[in-house]
């Protein structure tokens, strides 16, 4: 025993030493005159590195480390000179050196396999993880300007489906990991920063045309280090009731031990601004009212009694009483008034080092973005503070602190009649005066009164920190207590003044909302580790207890004396209401791992979580997993195989839960208080009614997950494979089954259906050159998905309008349409399924889906001497939208704008086309639910595009510089769809209404950017 | 060994002793249904929550009241949800949203009512919480159910008439649809029930005695009972004490009037409890979106003095881009406090002269058709020995008197004239399709022939 523990600390002593050790030989003996020595080790692992390559800048000499990771360069007749060093699987490291013995860390490049990669409750070396997890690293994706760190990962890690919703910074992104596993409780992955659970609900009340805003948006993507997902049922299982929809570990900059202190800085500033190709296009004025004129001469003769004729027509002379002339008509261009180049600015300060027994990082951050259209902004500031201190040797404690404040200036996009800026631009006649003569706003909310009034705003305030206390209580044994907190102050403020029509109705009215959420949680883990002969083994055991609260506060004052009043404590009524919600959680679990040789592995994990939210007899939910890994390139067979590098092989399965999303009172029976009436008129009292049915049997939804994989790597590691197989089934899912209307309500929460999702990913990362002064590296993932509802006893109908379907045997959130044939060349008149018989609710269709059959995103990065230049695809096929803005636009050029579009319409016999002939009569165009609206949404976009130069380290040293960089980065610059407008544009953030696509909502902007990034 | 088991067990203990206790978590907006209506105070704020889903959106407050809107030819729908037009068209899906908004908003309040009938009456009485007290607590509840049957089937037919109160998913009664006659007849027991056991007081937003009388003069000609139309409404409008036509006639709504002693029952709003009318109807430049507007036909009807009369106050006009635009001035109120106006003294007197008038009571029955006449300031009507001439004439008086008001497509179909002024040809039309909803969800129930299936 204790020779085995002096082997092992000897070990430990070595590797930490090395370099000290290699250096104080050589400073004592002799280095040869002209020669230059060092180690090259990995900087996390501290492990020298054999075969890289050094090279001095600027002078023909080039040697490679040996096995011990050292080397030895003549011929440098002169100090300072500047090092190359670069190695397969890390980043290039160029070093200014000033002395002849020398250390080098390189930093690894994700994806590698001797990464350390966070999973549950700890890390773990790439090469010994037998489940699915995949590490992102987040430098370049934060220069996309989206605010919110989930809606820069699209396209950057197989399995995770990300999707913008909209072009509005700081707005909730669509997020999955491995495909939707729920119907009425949240698929949103659970997302944990620096092992704080962190509340991803949007604490958004006010109505915002059903968009919501993301509470990710608080954290400051600079002071991300990296970002994990947890896919597969052996890596989440950890988590028990919250791992079915995948976790997203985000860790953040801890600075390191003995370290000096490195400040940098980080500067960017740009703009946002339209793309042209999805902005909706509309119809000049002249052409629009000549539109106006042929539909109302059609509706006129398809049904007389409406007594419109080419006489009465709207746009006549204006000698005759009409509006004038199409031709006579202007056009008003109010969207091309509402665009402007928004202003896009980061600014990020931070300083990291360390002592013997500390470390430290402080980040503060400005970050300020305003939309390519009028109004909207968002801007953030945030602190950061990280600190670990070593007590004793075996005792330390830490500290994590994340302070920000974000503010939105808001308006309503999206859906709703009122208020709508991005609607008002888009939906008014683009023959309509920007006001009307009297200098009154004419129709809807007009786009100028709005962009002039608008006073919507938000701050969010927000702390999510933790501490934690590590105390080695024995040989290989650890244990952790924590205690985190997320607290998170949301604070609405509305104020409309009488030139807005909620103003206008209102005599002005005013809101505030607060809402405050708050959640602890306190953890217990004790670790072990050990080893004997070829043996390893580690434990884990844990518990948790979590508390999460949510007060909401909501005053309104309508009435002011006039616009110059805009406090509720002016308003003449005043009405208020105050809810307060609460669920708790408790949860014990643990791990066991095995491997033998570090060949085969092994892994059992269990949780057990209890719930506030279920029936009190089914609280609680058990949650295991079991997988297993072999690494087949340690075998004997193959092991001398010198082009391969990494052969694994993984299989796991387990039983993960969900229960967020759901009311946390879901399961009881509930009357409600408030809704009023009054004994007499003029007295409003109180009133009480049944509110929810209760349902004591309701537990956890479940989903089991297999999952099978393989890692692969070749040619010196300069091809590199990982391909996995899976398959989810969610079982007792928990639904608001459908009731009759006729007991008095609509639904109560059930354990009800099942879902599947199976899927596959590959990950493809290949080093296609790496010359002396040129590097190019190709990164492909793609993965497919295909989702099943297995067993829903009655259907569901989704948004207005029921567009959107659930139904047994068909994917989520397909459409539920009346399919048009095609429109008849003879008549013009849309012909659709099943209208011999006269068209009934039975023709409708289920048709396509919202879900993609496959997505993914392809990364290039080349290297050329100090530049480097790197672009990001990102793709999905397969999946469908319904374009509402076209079901909106395409239709009655009376009452509002028309797309150009409807320039293909049916206009005399013969014609072949999709769009029929323009009338308010019969189907054509007054069918809510017409297939002719859904579109392929499938593209390919050029996420992001960057060009980056580091300055010569020479030249950054004489500026007194570690190192210094300057880069520009364009996002959006290219998008190849067939559909009409943004592709991922969706009308509401309601994850069960995906894919009704684009009416009300800005598409995403480009973006460029320019910055600089130095470090003291 | 033992150095990792003192510390896990110490942690399971811990985690275990708090857990039973932590996970204890009692919502404090919201009570248990186990204890809903215990004592006077519950009672009467129970049957203030069944007024309040009354006069909730999907019923009175908005959603019901424009399936009536749109079918009749005195209001059309210009708005962006063009299907409603369907209703206009008698072309009616039964995936129209209204549809199922209406239909759950109206059972929703035969729940209540219901909770109300089975609880309030087993209450130990109090010395305020006497007899009476709860017989009228009682009996508005059967009022309400009432009413509220009597618009499912004059909308749809025939329904399941659900007499109890819900108290779980799982233990419903398993029911078919009942006739038409059967739920006309559960209306009629329940307001017998109702008259029996509510005072004879006026109050006119909460259901009484004489509430009963004019509904029954309503409910009775739709079942061309006309002597007990007659009857009931002659009851009432005895009561000439309480009950008067207000001169002249928009004195019972304009200037924010509310409780006139026109009316017989109108239901209340507050501006925490709001009627969602005005903002369908206001033109926008007065904070609305216009988009319930009455039809070009009503709107000549109206300003035809010899016609419409005073009753044009209606309306009200918009210049917009030098063409009239026509917006309604039923529901106008900044506060949105517009009362929904359910049953007026005008409505039991047009009942009464089409009951007598049936009769071959013409004389008196032209009498009743003249005090409307003479209140909207419109030349009176000779008498005529045409029976038939003046039930015309009566119909063509409710069309104006309650132009926005939610009569109109049920006066037609129950006189047997909307295929005659509507021209519906289709008779399966004259009642709207089931929910489709509600289709899937409950087996039990047979859609109406000529919507599919």
């Amino acid at each position: 025993m204790y020779s085995k523990y002096a082997v092992k600390h000897f070990y430990f002593f070595v590797l930490v030493l090395l370099a000290n050790q290699v250096i104080a030989q050589t400073n004592k003996d002799s280095i040869p005159e002209n020669a230059l020595t060092g180690i090259v080790i990995d900087s996390k692992s501290q492990q020298p590195l054999a075969g890289a390559v050094v090279q001095a800048k600027d002078l023909p000499l080039e040697v490679i480390t040996d096995k011990n990771g050292r080397f030895l360069l003549k011929g440098i007749r002169q100090l300072p000179v500047v090092l190359l060093i670069t190695y397969v699987g890390y980043e290039r490291l160029e070093q200014t050196v000033s002395s002849r013995v020398n250390q080098f860390q390189l930093q690894p490049k994700p994806g590698d396999l001797n990464e350390v990669v966070v999973v549950g409750y700890g890390t773990q070396k790439r090469s010994d993880i037998t489940g699915s997890v995949a590490k992102i690293n987040p430098a370049e994706l934060k220069r996309i300007p989206v605010a919110s760190f989930d809606a820069q990962l699209q396209g950057a890690s197989p399995g995770l489906q990300v999707i913008s919703n909209s072009g509005v910074p700081g707005e909730a992104a669509f997020v999955r990991v491995r495909g939707t596993t729920s119907i009425n409780s949240s698929s949103d992955p659970l997302y944990i920063i620096d092992g704080v659970f962190l509340n991803n609900n949007s604490l958004q009340t006010t109505n915002l045309g059903g968009r919501t805003t993301s509470p990710l948006a608080d954290i400051n993507p600079a002071d991300i280090e990296s970002i994990e997902v947890l896919k597969d049922a052996s890596a989440t299982a950890i988590y028990g009731s919250r791992g079915a929809n995948g976790v997203i570990i985000v860790t953040t900059k801890k600075g390191q031990y003995n370290a000096k202190p490195k400040l940098s800085l980080a500067i960017s500033n740009g703009w946002v601004e339209a793309d042209k190709t999805t902005l909706p296009k509309l119809a000049s004025g002249p052409e629009t009212a000549r539109l106006a004129n042929e539909y109302w001469i059609n509706s006129g003769i398809d049904n007389p009694a409406l007594n419109r004729t080419f006489a009465n027509r709207p746009f006549r002379p204006k000698a005759e009483g009409g509006a004038g002339l199409p031709e006579e008509q202007e056009t008003y261009d109010r969207l091309g008034d509402l665009l402007r180049k928004g202003r896009v600015q980061d600014y990020n300060l931070s300083l990291e080092g360390g002592t013997n027994g500390s470390r430290y990082y402080l980040g503060a951050g400005y970050t300020d973005q305003d939309a390519f259209f009028k109004v909207i902004g968002f801007n953030r500031v945030g602190v950061k503070f990280n600190f670990d201190q070593k007590l004793t040797d075996r005792i330390s404690f830490g500290l994590t602190n994340n302070f920000s404040r974000s503010y939105r200036n808001q308006a309503r996009t999206g859906d709703g009649p009122q208020v709508s800026l991005w609607n008002s631009a888009v939906s008014a006649a683009t023959y309509s005066p920007k006001f009307a003569e009297d200098g009154t706003s004419v129709g809807s909310d007009n786009t100028y009164v709005l962009m002039e009034n608008y006073a919507v705003n938000t701050k969010s305030i927000r702390y999510v920190g933790s501490a934690y206390l590590d105390a080695q209580l024995a040989k290989g044994l650890k244990f952790r207590s924590s205690f985190s907190l997320d607290y998170n102050t949301y604070d609405e403020a509305q104020y409309w003044n009488s030139k807005t029509s909620i103003g206008r109705a209102a005599n002005g009215q005013a809101i505030s909302a607060i809402s405050q959420n708050n959640t602890w949680i306190n953890e217990q883990t004790l670790t072990y580790q050990t080893k004997w002969g070829l043996h390893g083994l580690t434990a884990l055991a844990g518990n948790t207890i979590q508390s999460s609260d949510l007060a909401y506060t909501y005053a309104e004052g309508r009435g002011f004396a006039n616009d110059n009043y805009r406090l509720i404590s002016a308003a003449s009524i005043q009405t208020s209401s105050e809810s307060y919600t609460k669920f708790t959680l408790s949860s014990l679990f643990g791990r066991i791992g095995y491997n033998y040789a570090s060949r085969y592995f092994a892994e059992a994990t269990v949780r057990a979580d209890g719930s506030s939210k279920f029936g009190a007899n089914k609280r609680w939910g058990y949650f295991p997993a079991f997988s297993v890994g072999w690494r087949m390139k340690e075998e004997s067979f193959l092991k001398n195989l010198s082009w391969l590098n990494e052969l694994k092989l993984r299989a796991s399965y387990g039983i993960t839960g969900n229960q967020s999303g759901i009311d946390n009172f879901a399961s009881r029976g509930l009357w409600s208080g408030g809704s009023g009436y009054a004994d007499v008129a003029g007295t409003p009292l109180p009133g009480i009614g049944p509110r929810q049915l209760g349902n004591q049997n309701l537990s956890w939804e479940k989903t089991a997950q297999t999952d099978i994989g393989i890692d692969l790597s070749l040619n010196n590691n300069r091809l590199s494979i990982t391909a996995d197989w899976y398959r989810k089934y969610t079982s007792g899912i928990l639904l608001q089954q459908p009731l009759p209307s006729s007991s008095g309500f609509s639904s109560y929460w059930e354990n009800v259906g099942e879902l599947s999702n199976t899927g596959w990913e590959l990950t493809i990362q290949h080093v296609n050159l790496n010359e002396r002064n040129f590097s190019w590296r190709t990164s492909l993932n793609i993965s497919g998905n295909r989702n099943k509802i297995e067993r829903l006893p009655t259907p569901i109908t989704r948004y207005t309008r029921d567009w959107v379907i659930l139904q047994e045997g068909y994917s989520m959130n397909s459409f539920w349409l009346y399919q048009q044939l095609y429109v008849d060349p003879k008549t013009g008149d849309a012909v659709f399924e099943g209208q011999e018989d006269g068209l009934t609710v039975e023709d409708r269709k289920i048709m396509n889906s919202f879900y993609p059959k496959f997505y993914g995103g392809i990364t290039n990065s080349f290297t050329y001497r100090q530049f480097d230049l790197s672009f990001l695809f990102s793709f999905q096929y397969g999946n469908y939208s319904l374009n509402l803005q076209r079901y909106f636009r395409e239709r009655n050029p009376l009452s509002g704008g028309v797309l150009t579009n409807l320039s293909n319409r049916w206009q005399k016999e013969g014609d072949q086309t999709d769009m029929p002939r323009l009338t308010s009569v019969g189907n054509n165009y007054s069918l809510d639910q017409n297939s002719r609206y859904l579109e392929d949404a499938s593209f390919l976009r050029l996420r992001q595009l960057s060009l980056g130069y580091n300055l010569p380290a020479k030249w950054a040293h004489r500026a007194l510089l570690k190192s210094a960089r300057v880069y520009a980065v364009a996002t959006n610059l290219f998008l190849l769809t067939k559909y009409t407008g943004d592709p991922e544009s969706n009308v509401t953030s309601d994850p069960t209404a995906q894919g009704i696509g684009s009416f009300g909502t800005p598409p995403q902007p480009r973006g460029f950017q320019f910055g600089l990034n130095l470090t003291l | 060994m033992k150095k990792i088991i003192v510390p896990i067990s110490i942690l399971a203990v811990v985690q275990f002793s708090s857990c039973k206790k932590i996970l204890e978590v009692d919502p404090v907006e919201f009570t248990s249904d186990d204890i809903t209506i215990v004592d006077e105070n519950s009672a009467r704020t129970a049957v203030r929550g069944v007024y309040n889903q009354l006069a909730s959106n999907g019923y009175y407050g908005y959603t019901f009241q424009t399936l009536g809107f749109f079918s009749g030819d005195n209001i059309q729908y210009t708005g962006s949800q063009t299907v409603n037009n369907q209703l206009t068209n008698h072309d009616v899906k039964a995936d129209l949203s209204a549809l199922s908004t209406a239909w759950s908003a109206i059972y929703n309040t035969i729940n209540r009512a219901n909770h109300v009938i089975e609880k309030v009456p087993a209450l130990t009485s109090t010395s305020t919480l006497t007899q009476a007290v709860k017989d009228q607590l009682v009996g508005e509840a059967y009022f309400i159910r009432a009413i509220s049957y009597f618009d499912l089937a004059r909308t749809w037919g025939g329904v399941q008439l659900v007499l109890e109160p819900t108290k779980s998913a799982s233990e419903r009664p398993s029911l078919s649809r009942s006739t038409l006659e059967e739920t006309y007849q559960q209306v009629i027991s329940d307001l017998e029930t109702a008259e029996g056991l509510l005072p004879a007081t006026t109050n006119r937003i909460r259901a009484t005695r004489k509430t009963v009388w004019a509904l029954r003069s309503r409910v009775h000609l739709y079942r061309q009972e006309w002597a007990l139309a007659e009857t009931y409404a002659s009851q009432l409008l005895d009561d000439v004490a309480n009950y008067a036509l207000v001169q002249p006639y928009q004195n019972f709504f304009a200037n924010n009037s509310s409780n006139t002693s026109e009316s017989v029952l109108e239901l209340y709003y507050s501006t925490a409890v709001t009627n969602n009318q005005a903002s369908q109807w206001l033109p926008t430049t007065k904070g609305g979106v216009g988009w319930i507007r009455p039809t070009d036909q009503l709107v000549q009807l109206l300003n035809d003095p010899g016609r419409g009369g005073n009753r044009s106050s209606l309306l009200q006009k918009q210049v917009i881009s030098g063409v009239d635009n026509w917006f309604g001035n039923l529901y106008y109120r900044a506060d949105r406090t517009d009362p929904a106006f359910l049953i007026r003294v005008a409505e039991v007197l047009l009942n009464r002269a089409e009951a007598r008038a049936n009769q071959d009571k013409l004389e008196t029955a032209l009498t009743d058709l003249n005090k409307i006449r003479s209140r909207a300031g419109i030349p009176l009507l000779e008498e005529t020995a045409d029976k038939n001439e003046l039930l015309l004439a009566i119909e063509q008086e409710r069309r104006l008197e309650f132009a926005l008001e939610n009569h109109r497509w049920y006066d037609l179909v129950r006189t047997n004239r909307a295929a005659a002024v509507l021209g519906i040809t289709d008779p399966n039309k004259l009642v709207l399709p089931l929910p489709f909803r509600e289709l899937l969800v409950d087996p039990q129930l047979v859609q109406n022939p000529g919507y599919g299936e």
